[in-house]
């Protein structure tokens, strides 16, 4: 699997968290040719089922979120610039980017309005813009805006994936599509293969916002086990000592606490080294930040686990993985699936 | 005249390093050109001779060089630090797509992310000593095989058509200005005109100062992206130019002063012909004019320029029909400057 452009079929479509009907399609056709059935719920979940046809087997669950960040119109001025608030953005990365607005009529872009040098005043360009403050420039006058766009619509981080040096990849909504694509590639290396769980590969909705789309699949679906596969960071030049944060490169990180069962965590582990994958580890005491929180009270309980991929820049539009990351992560998952006999 | 800016603005020139940009604007002159000159600070002067000569010289000049940034220091985890070469705000630097080096490697400036940081380390904007780019080394000596210090970075920033007759990309600030003078050359002039593709405008004219030094221009005309100011945040009297109004022309500026006679003069000849154009309501910053205004025995210089949204940033915006307006501007001051004599 070609991992560039794999990524860039889910990252070139948008799917800001409650719309994510635009990935979920793509999604659902990356997904079809792993399983025996693909279906889109009225969530925008993405579900895939693979039977292993034996009598009784348990349910494992593999979950990876489609939705992304983003922010959402909240005016349009009769200039024709639009206010908006953000969904999980650092408003310091902002002025003077390119963003997409997700109008009725599709994707268009804007650029959010920074002031030149020229006409700043002394200081000015220390102080932190709030994202209330700012506007978006959608290049149409106030009766075009009003015509194409409405308060209440979603706009995005524009751009696609790109390659950087060293096996790494770059770009907007790394978080988390590039955990879907890591489940693929296990799906790949399952392909024709015995099992003795059956599968049910999950590209969630709504994580940004509380993870309600997992919540809804653990409700339905009821899985005996699920692994929450999810972005971590990776350590940045500018981490501090007490930051907690992971080596890029360093393979996948394997989650210890409340969250992540330690039997669980530690059967990952065991399979880790048994088939010599590079993994890290991670303290998590409580809330792990990922779906594992939403689907783990569901239906009597789920043995959940959270499997993450390190990530530099979380949130950005530059978010950066290293591709060795994303193949130890799918081979950390195929392992495990292949020794898996529904009992930790 | 579109698809020529398009591809000016894919090309880098941060102030000092403007060989890839001048480069491409002379494959487009060659043809044109009756004499080309790269002078000893990489200015491109071109003579492009008409039916007859001038009385005297008369110099068009746009600046090559784009707001950029110089490496000044690699440090040991493999990341760039840097200085900036011409006047930008840190704060748009944030989140940006990079090109760093002549080997143009791509990389990235951002901030450990939001869940890392508190609500009060959000208040600060991060100066540029505190920022880097990153792209994907993960030692200095790697690092080292892509660029070092001294060499240059600039954004990368795609092309956009969008909105109504918008272009968003960086450095419209002043390829528009390039390509205007372009045009111009591939047009003809009725008398010998120079036109002068300058270096260094974005740390002081540096170019356009021995540009005009060597041509002792008794007229000038310089063709700039300047600042629109028609955007949420700036007081309605601090609005220099509008977007959709036209050409914008000087009357003063830091530089320069420019004869209110040969304005008014043009900026008339502009009304009879229906050409749009808008006084520059501001007398801030300073031109490549300014350079021509002093030299030699001193020059009419005129201040010509498109209205841009966001100069400096990755993100310089043009309404395209006031880049139709800023050439027909131009060739008229060309047609017409001399008859003031």
């Amino acid at each position: 699997m070609e991992l560039l452009e794999t990524i860039r079929s889910l990252t070139d479509v948008y799917g800001v968290s409650g719309d994510e009907f635009g990935v979920s399609a793509v999604a659902a056709e990356l997904l079809k040719p792993y399983v025996d059935q693909v279906e889109i719920d009225k969530l925008g979940n993405v579900i895939g089922r693979r039977s292993c046809g034996k009598p009784g087997a348990k349910k494992l669950m593999l979950d990876a979120h489609l939705d992304q960040i983003g922010f959402m119109i909240t005016q349009i001025t009769e200039e024709g610039f639009c206010r908006f608030i953000g969904m999980g953005v650092d408003q310091r990365m902002l002025l003077g980017s390119e963003l997409t607005v997700l109008t009725k009529e599709g994707p268009i872009p804007a650029v959010v309005c920074c002031l030149p040098p020229h006409i700043q005043n002394p200081g000015d360009n220390k102080k932190s813009v709030p994202i209330d403050e700012m506007a978006l420039d959608l290049g149409l006058n106030g009766e075009q805006a009003k015509k194409l766009v409405r308060i209440g619509d979603y706009a995005a981080f524009s751009e696609e994936a790109f390659a950087l040096q060293n096996d790494l990849l770059c770009g907007k909504s790394m978080d988390d599509r590039a955990c879907f694509v890591c489940i693929l590639l296990a799906l790949e290396a399952l392909k024709d293969q015995e099992l003795d769980v059956d599968l049910i590969i999950l590209g969630s909705t709504k994580e940004e916002v509380g993870g309600h789309g997992a919540r809804a699949r653990a409700f339905a679906d009821r899985p005996d086990y699920a692994i929450a596969i999810d972005v971590c960071h990776a350590k940045t030049a500018d981490s501090k000592p007490g930051d907690r944060v992971s080596d890029l490169g360093g393979g996948p990180v394997i989650a210890f606490g409340s969250n992540s069962v330690p039997r669980f965590a530690r059967r990952l582990t065991e399979i880790a080294r048994a088939k010599e994958i590079p993994y890290q580890i991670e303290a998590i005491p409580a809330h792990s930040g990922t779906n594992a929180w939403a689907i783990q009270t569901e239906e009597g309980g789920v043995c959940t686990a959270v499997v993450s991929l390190p990530l530099k820049y979380m949130h950005s539009p530059v978010e950066t993985l290293k591709q060795s990351d994303m193949r130890q992560t799918g081979r950390l998952l195929c392992e495990f699936v292949r020794s898996f006999d529904g009992n930790l | 005249m579109k698809e020529l800016l398009k591809e000016l603005c894919a090309m880098s020139g941060a102030p000092g390093y403007e060989d890839e940009i001048r480069q491409r604007i002379q494959e487009h002159i060659r043809p044109y050109a009756d004499q080309m000159i790269v002078d000893p600070l990489g200015n491109l002067l071109a003579l492009k001779k008409g039916k007859a000569p001038r009385k005297a010289p008369m110099m068009v000049c746009a600046h090559m060089d784009e707001v950029g940034f110089l490496i000044t220091r690699v440090t040991e985890d493999g990341m760039f630090k840097l200085a900036a070469a011409g006047g930008v705000d840190p704060r748009v630097l944030v989140g940006r797509r990079m090109e760093v080096g002549p080997k143009k490697v791509k990389g990235v400036i951002s901030l450990k992310a939001i869940h890392l940081t508190t609500p009060e380390e959000r208040k600060q904007a991060p100066g540029l000593d505190t920022l880097y780019i990153d792209i994907g080394a993960s030692s200095k000596k790697e690092a080292e095989q892509f660029a070092r210090a001294g060499d240059f970075a600039t954004f990368d920033s795609r092309w956009v058509e969008f909105g109504d007759q918008r272009v968003k990309s960086k450095a419209i600030d002043d390829r528009i200005g390039c390509a205007v003078l372009i045009k111009l050359m591939e047009e003809g002039v009725d008398r010998d005109t120079w036109f002068v593709f300058a270096v260094g405008e974005e740390i002081g004219s540096r170019g356009a100062k021995a540009a005009a030094s060597f041509i002792k221009p008794r007229w000038g005309l310089v063709v700039e992206g300047t600042t629109a100011g028609d955007v949420p945040g700036v007081a309605e009297h601090e609005v220099s130019c509008r977007q959709g109004k036209g050409a914008v022309v000087s009357l003063a500026d830091r530089g320069s002063v420019y004869d209110r006679d040969f304005v008014r003069r043009l900026v008339g000849l502009a009304d009879e012909q229906g050409i749009r154009w808008q006084y520059r309501a501001s007398m801030n910053g300073g031109t490549d004019a300014g350079a021509m205004h002093l030299a030699g025995e001193g020059s009419q210089v005129f201040g010509l320029a498109a209205p841009v949204r966001y100069i400096h940033s990755a993100s310089n915006v043009l309404y395209w029909p006031d880049a139709e307006e800023v050439l027909k501007m131009a060739r008229l001051v060309v047609k017409e400057a001399e008859q003031d004599d």
